[in-house]
């Protein structure tokens, strides 16, 4: 059963985000805000969920960055939950805050404050456009006047966690599509998805795809348990292979249509692309996470996998 | 459209801690001590150490106990098999039993055919053979010509088996036979028959693999004679009852932790400061292996509910089988060449020389992926 807010999500981001939009957002057209989903947004108050008070959980924060990763949604929304998430004393209605990485942030040039990872709270800054691989702006800032803010030690794990989630929903998305073109695109005279190689390779996309999910929505359910830390490792480095796997196969399925900018298959592919790229590649979680392991030992090694710790 | 695959979040219950704790320390003391740890189920062989398990209840776990069964949780009962698995202990002389030959008998058996078998099977000293592959009848199974023809007072079977494990050292083999020609629904006219491999017409032939074990053979039946009741379930009613195995047969830990002593023993030789790459390497087999769980608990889930998630299975079997292959050839290029004697070399041939068998056993890549495929509506 999908949970209430994932529902609501979804109905809304259907409504509001089509190729249209998307091309909008991204790079090198404007980078324009959405400014009617935004308001839409907030009147549901889907950019609060999360926040301790709201009567949801930071499961259900996740739970809800899927379903924008499905929709290639084009704002900020994982920085604008974690940061009401971690920062609840900032009122609510005063815009919206971004969380940058390495002086990068998301949407920087919309936002009325950002957050750095240590606790830097910038009020006010300037910026300068910039956007990752997959056209979304990802903006350099640079501080004007600062306030030091508390931050759960966490913060940068929830962030790991965010790509993971979004990965994860554009995951499911772009295996949809790619079996959906393979039943209507005919060659041969028949539907390709009736040539085994194709049958196999979308095998191989679903399997990656199932992993994906699951190991995500595993380290979701770790949060706030002792190991969710090596469940959120786990799950960036495991996401982020799949991404790449499922990214290949989905376009070579597709042809040369998917490799068009008219197809809406790169708005997906692309930001899988970037996303297993944002807060640590596979190697840097896979590092810190064989680190615990074998800190453990060999012998310790089963009880690792098992406990997750 | 929507595809459904369902892996549902499901956690192991916290009952299955207890028993976790119970069967490490029951392995630590019961491992025979002239066994080489190794997670291949199909590898270590020791009546000994099954009649053990056995009488600790950890074989037919799931059964009723009036069977001898344990009447446990399929949870209860992955974490057993997980265990055992991870530690490399010797399981496959009541591996199949417990698995699939077991379990049919109760959906499908006679009850007397339950009240033999079961309990010896429950206590670790009765082993089955899986008599469904043929010289010429190995992904396409439907085509099998082993026949068994009504006969006064029994069924007389012709034909030969073949890859079939350990027949040279269990006690029966299920065959899957045919008592119909084949006609316009070629999946009709197939039956499954219990024989007991030490019976008159059978003869059974040992057939060494290319890393130099003996484990399958080939099995021959001329003019055997079994009796009636060897019939399980219906006859005609074979194919359904062969596929219907399909969810626990693939879905298991067994199925992406064969490679898992090769694991072991590299954390064991890099020790516990490894270099950046070794360590990265340890991440990704590990993230691997906790996400495989999960799907595979998942399945269990399933299982217990009630449901026969063909697909599901089909799917962790197909990323777990590519997963224990890959293992030991990431360890590889982590390592330089070890002598021969060198535990983690040793781990490393045997499953070097076993992997080409991991995505051909219990249903190949190839047929696993055509499974998908369907579930995906492709086909
Ligand atoms: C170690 C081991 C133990 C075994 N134990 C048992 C046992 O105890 N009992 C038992 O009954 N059997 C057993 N088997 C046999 C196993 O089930 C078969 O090997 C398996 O079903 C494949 O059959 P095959 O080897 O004849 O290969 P084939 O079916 O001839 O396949 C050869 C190749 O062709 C591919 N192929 C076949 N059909 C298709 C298709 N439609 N589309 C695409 N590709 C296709 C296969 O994927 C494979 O790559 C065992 C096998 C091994 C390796």
């Amino acid at each position: 059963m999908e949970s209430l807010i994932a529902q609501t999500a979804e109905r809304i981001f259907a409504d509001h985000v089509d190729k249209a939009l998307l091309d909008r957002a991204e790079a090198p057209a404007a980078g324009a805000f959405p400014d009617a989903l935004w308001r839409t947004v907030q009147d549901s108050g889907l950019h609060l969920v999360g926040r301790p008070d709201s009567g949801s959980e930071l499961g259900d924060l996740f739970g809800l960055l899927k379903v924008a990763g499905r929709h290639a949604l084009p704002m900020p929304l994982a920085e604008v939950l974690v940061a009401n998430a971690v920062l609840p004393d900032v009122p609510d209605g005063a815009g919206f805050t971004t969380i940058a990485v390495d002086g990068v942030a998301p949407w920087a040039r919309a936002a009325n404050r950002v957050l750095d990872l240590d606790g830097a709270l910038h009020v006010s800054f300037t910026v300068e456009p910039g956007a990752n691989i997959a056209g979304e702006p990802r903006d350099s800032v640079h501080a004007g006047q600062t306030v030091a803010v508390a931050v759960p030690s966490e913060l940068p794990l929830y962030m790991a966690l965010s790509r993971t989630s979004l990965m994860s929903g554009a995951l499911e998305r772009t295996m949809e599509m790619s079996v959906s073109y393979a039943m209507e695109r005919a060659q041969f005279g028949r539907p390709i998805a009736k040539f085994q190689a194709i049958q196999h390779n979308l095998a191989l996309l679903a399997g990656e795809v199932a992993a994906a999910v699951r190991a995500c929505d595993g380290a979701i359910e770790a949060l706030g348990t002792n190991g969710a830390d090596n469940q959120i490792a786990a799950a960036k480095a495991r996401v982020g292979e799949a991404a790449g796997v499922v990214a290949e196969i989905a376009h070579q399925v597709h042809g040369a249509f998917g490799f068009t900018h008219e197809h809406s298959l790169h708005h997906y592919t692309r930001r899988l692309l970037a996303w297993r790229d944002e807060y640590g590649r596979e190697h840097e979680w896979q590092e810190r996470l064989g680190r615990r392991a074998a800190a453990r030992g060999a012998d310790q090694l089963w009880d690792f996998i098992t406990r997750g710790q | 459209m929507s595809v459904e695959l369902r892996f549902d979040p499901v956690e192991l219950p916290p009952e299955t801690q207890a028993l976790r704790a119970e069967v490490r320390d029951f392995v630590a003391r019961e491992m025979p001590r002239e066994s080489w740890p190794n997670s291949d189920f199909n590898e270590g062989h020791s009546p000994e150490f099954s009649r053990k398990l056995g009488a600790r209840g950890w074989i037919g776990m799931t059964w009723p106990k009036a069977y001898g069964g344990g009447e446990r949780s399929f949870f209860e009962r992955y974490v057993v098999t997980e265990e055992l698995l991870a530690a490399g202990a010797p399981v496959s002389a009541h591996w199949i039993a417990d698995r699939q030959s077991g379990p049919l008998l109760l959906r499908y058996g006679t009850e007397a055919q339950r009240r033999r078998y079961l309990p010896r099977i429950a206590a670790g000293e009765c082993y089955f053979s899986i008599g469904m592959s043929e010289p010429d009848s190995g992904s396409d199974l439907a085509s099998v010509r082993t026949r068994a023809d009504r006969v006064d007072g029994g069924w007389l079977v012709n034909g030969a088996k073949i890859w079939t494990t350990d027949a040279h050292r269990n006690h029966h083999i299920i065959a899957l036979v045919r008592t119909a020609p084949v006609g316009e629904n070629r999946h009709a006219g197939l039956s499954q028959l219990l024989i007991d491999l030490d019976a008159d017409g059978v003869t059974v032939r040992p057939i060494k693999n290319m890393a130099g074990g003996e484990d399958f053979n080939e099995v021959v039946f001329e003019d055997c004679l079994v009796p009636e009741e060897a019939l399980i379930g219906e006859a005609g009613n074979g194919w359904a009852q062969v596929t219907s195995e399909l969810g626990y047969e693939r879905s298991g830990p067994e199925r992406f932790l064969s490679a898992f002593r090769v694991f072991v023993e590299f954390v064991r030789h890099v020790g516990a400061d490894p270099a950046p790459d070794a360590a990265a390497l340890i991440g990704k087999l590990a993230s691997h292996l906790m996400t495989l769980r999960k799907m595979s608990i998942s399945v269990a889930g399933m299982l217990q509910g009630g449901r026969s998630p063909t697909v599901e299975a089909a799917l962790v079997k197909s990323v777990g089988n590519d997963f224990e292959k890959l293992l030991p050839e990431l360890v590889r290029l982590q390592t330089s060449a070890l002598p021969s004697d060198h535990p983690l070399q040793r781990s490393l041939s045997q499953t070097l020389l076993h992997a080409p068998s991991f995505t051909i056993r219990g249903g190949t890549r190839e047929i696993l992926r055509g499974v998908i495929a369907r579930g995906l509506g492709l086909r």
